[in-house]
């Protein structure tokens, strides 16, 4: 037990990662949740209160690289069947969400897309890299979402772009295949707001990837969604998609 | 050593800490994958039933009394609401959204031709001839607008909204009907443009045309003047998607912007507005009561605003904030030229205090008040709104909605709070209570609906 806890305090200290380095960590998890191509993916969340079933929402999620590199998401609701038609899309700063009883596109903060159904503002399709600058705070051994031991980097994301919707990430990267494990976000009072848990790699997008991630609400704990991610294929999608006045007209089949 | 003795024991303390969060972790099996083909290939559709029950609270002491009909003390609806689309062929569907509503009310009476409507808000056809260019043809609601308690670019809401259950205007366009109109649009990787016209395809509908409307398109709400619409906005930058529309009617235009732009992570801030020569409120609804012959041709105006023909703006200019625990705050003032001065409302109250309900004077004065409703325009100059959306209150799926519209040259106001929980995938109930304050010669203090409680209940399918 003492030379587990000698090994890991060793790793910790003996090879400080560079940044840059820690910044191509973040890299390589980013293309371990995400393709660089554009493609859509079914989605369904289920939400738990206190370990219980307490409802479920399925989505059809379009998401595109730019030429930053990152994702512009265009999002439908296809159940609940009093969501089923309404629309988000996120694009750099701007999130609109599109209502079809109203009609009418509504801008939204990046905040609030945090706070509206079902975490959706967690679930799409986003490179931490591009908005964050990441430190190596460590090496540790911690448990997956399945309770096996994975040797991660201990990462530490500070938000360095003004479309960062968190101000500061915890993130656990498994070292050597760089698949995510475990994040934690930061409102900016430093409040925990989330913690997210990365299972179930499996072959898609054509690539092992997460298809599903646990989200916790740090603020309820009784609160709790898991996403999966299904159906996922490669798909072209044209730019024109991601204008607000494109929102009524998207049909999804 | 005493020292990295002390930091292993640390590190091993912070990954059991880590460990401690997989508790948190549901065992169960999340749902099913969904069910995105459970619709028929090429349709969809949003149906749902809901019983609606509202008791109103009426003020008797009224300075200037509204003529008959009176408000009812209660009213049940029963209504059907659908909407659904058809695809026809690649780039080509139908359109479907309306409402049939069973209705009683006090002093409606059973069986009545009134206790059956039908509301046909849309049914049109759109076809995309080639990728981004769209054609549509039919009875379409066109919106516009990025505030949410008054939107001054939003030119085809007059008359559009029947039988709100809602006083909130953020609500408002939930139940409103189509205009028959002929749209196209261009949806480009940088912008948009629409061009609108719509015919007129009858002759304006008086204000009390519908009491009984049955299965009535109210064509003569939407359709009595012909109408066309520019509408263009432009991808300037990531955070900047300017709007512009030009609108005319009758031989008048009209000029509209909206903007928005995110200040930080929480709030948005925007600016809608729109302005052209036009007369006052008062004016206006003079005319069109005696266009519609509600007002007799030979009868005075009771009151006026001049019948000067200028340019007149109006705005709502506001900014929406976020916390972290999930309440959404909007904040907005609201403007309209045309509205009612102090000195208008003066004469509102002299020349109507004391004047029984049925006095052609009462009813020219209601007529006012009436007509800019109808048209979803404020009576008020100035006003501000504020409304707090509560995500998840108390417990999951329960969400709080508040708003408070004062006019701020009197300070009476509109307030409502309403609560909606949705207790399943498919069931929600819901709970709204409404009042009006001020003083008896203030603008929402001499309506007479004082209060209004709204039970509901849902069911989607």
């Amino acid at each position: 037990m003492i030379a587990a806890v000698l090994a890991v305090a060793f790793a910790m200290n003996a090879h400080p990662v560079a940044a840059q380095s820690a910044q191509e960590i973040v890299t390589a998890a980013d293309r371990v949740r995400n393709p660089t191509a554009s493609f859509r993916s079914t989605l369904v969340l289920t939400e738990y209160v206190s370990g219980q079933e307490r409802s479920h929402s399925a989505f059809v999620l379009f998401s595109k690289p730019d030429a930053s590199a990152r994702f512009r998401n265009l999002l439908e609701y296809v159940e609940p069947p009093r969501d089923a038609g309404k629309r988000v899309l996120l694009d750099g700063r701007a999130f609109w969400f599109y209502d079809p009883a109203s009609k009418t596109s509504v801008r939204i903060s990046a905040q609030q897309r945090l706070v509206g159904q079902a975490a959706i503002g967690d679930v799409l399709s986003v490179n931490l890299a591009a908005d964050y600058s990441a430190t190596v705070a460590g090496t540790e051994t911690i448990d997956d979402a399945t309770r096996q031991k994975r040797n991660t980097w201990h990462l530490e994301l500070k938000a360095a772009t003004d479309t960062a919707v968190y101000n500061r990430i915890e993130y656990w990267v498994e070292q050597g295949t760089f698949r995510p494990v475990k994040g934690k976000f930061y409102s900016d009072s430093g409040r925990l707001l989330k913690i997210i848990y990365y299972r179930s790699f499996t072959e898609r997008l054509a690539a092992q990837r997460p298809s599903e991630a646990v989200i916790i609400d740090a603020v309820d704990s009784s609160l709790a969604t898991i996403a999966t991610f299904s159906d996922s294929r490669f798909q072209d999608v044209p730019d024109a998609w991601f204008q607000r006045d494109y929102l009524p007209r998207l049909q999804v089949q | 050593m005493s020292c990295l003795a002390a930091f292993c024991l640390a590190s091993a303390a912070m990954a059991a800490d880590e460990d401690s969060d997989l508790e948190l972790i549901p065992h169960t099996e999340p749902a099913a994958a969904p069910a995105v083909a459970a619709q028929p290939a090429g349709h969809s559709a949003r149906v749902y039933v809901e019983n609606a029950l509202t008791f109103n609270t009426l003020r008797n002491d009224l300075l200037v009394p509204p003529p008959p009909p009176l408000t009812p003390h209660w009213e049940e609806r029963l209504l059907g609401d659908v909407r659904a689309e058809w695809s026809l062929a690649p780039g080509a569907l139908v359109a479907y959204s309306g409402r049939l509503n069973l209705v009683t009310r006090d002093g409606l009476g059973f069986p009545n031709r009134g206790n059956v409507t039908n509301d046909l808000r849309e049914l049109h056809l759109s076809v995309e001839p080639r990728p981004g260019n769209y054609l549509d043809v039919g009875r379409i609601n066109v919106k516009s607008g990025v505030a949410l308690g008054f939107n001054p670019t939003d030119f085809f809401k007059a008359r559009a909204v029947i039988d709100p259950l809602t006083a909130d205007p953020s609500a408002l366009r939930e139940n409103r009907l189509g205009t028959l109109m002929v749209r196209g649009q261009h949806v480009g990787e940088s912008g948009s443009i629409s061009l609108v016209y719509a015919p007129k395809a009858t002759g304006a509908a008086a204000l009390d045309d519908d009491p009984d409307r049955g299965f009535s398109p109210l064509f003569g709400r939407t359709n009595g003047s012909e109408r066309w619409l520019v509408k263009a906005s432009a991808r300037l930058h990531d955070d900047f998607n300017p709007e512009f529309l030009l609108f005319g009617e009758n031989g008048r235009t009209k000029v509209g912007a909206n903007l928005t732009a995110s200040v930080g992570q929480s709030t948005v801030a925007y600016v809608e507005w729109a302005g052209g020569r036009r007369r006052g409120i008062i004016d206006e609804a003079l005319a069109f009561g005696r266009q519609t012959g509600t007002i007799p041709a030979f009868a005075p105006d009771v009151i006026d605003q001049g019948g000067q023909e200028r340019f007149r703006s109006q705005a709502a200019i506001g900014a929406s904030y976020t916390t972290e625990n999930k309440i959404t705050f909007n904040l907005e003032y609201h403007y309209n030229e045309a509205g009612f001065s102090r000195a208008d409302w003066s004469r509102w109250f002299a020349a109507g205090e004391g004047r029984p309900a049925s006095s052609p004077i009462a009813r020219q004065l209601w007529f006012v008040r009436d007509y800019a409703a109808e048209n979803q325009e404020p009576l008020q100059r100035h006003a501000v709104f504020l409304r707090a959306d509560w995500v998840d209150f108390l417990v999951p799926k329960l969400e709080l909605t508040g708003f408070v519209l004062a006019d701020a040259a009197d300070g009476s106001t509109l307030l409502q709070l309403e609560a909606n929980y949705a207790s399943t995938d498919f069931w929600s109930f819901g709970v709204l209570a409404s009042g009006t304050t001020g003083g008896r010669r203030s603008n929402f203090g001499s309506l007479p609906r004082a209060g209004t409680v709204l039970f509901k209940a849902t069911r989607y399918f």
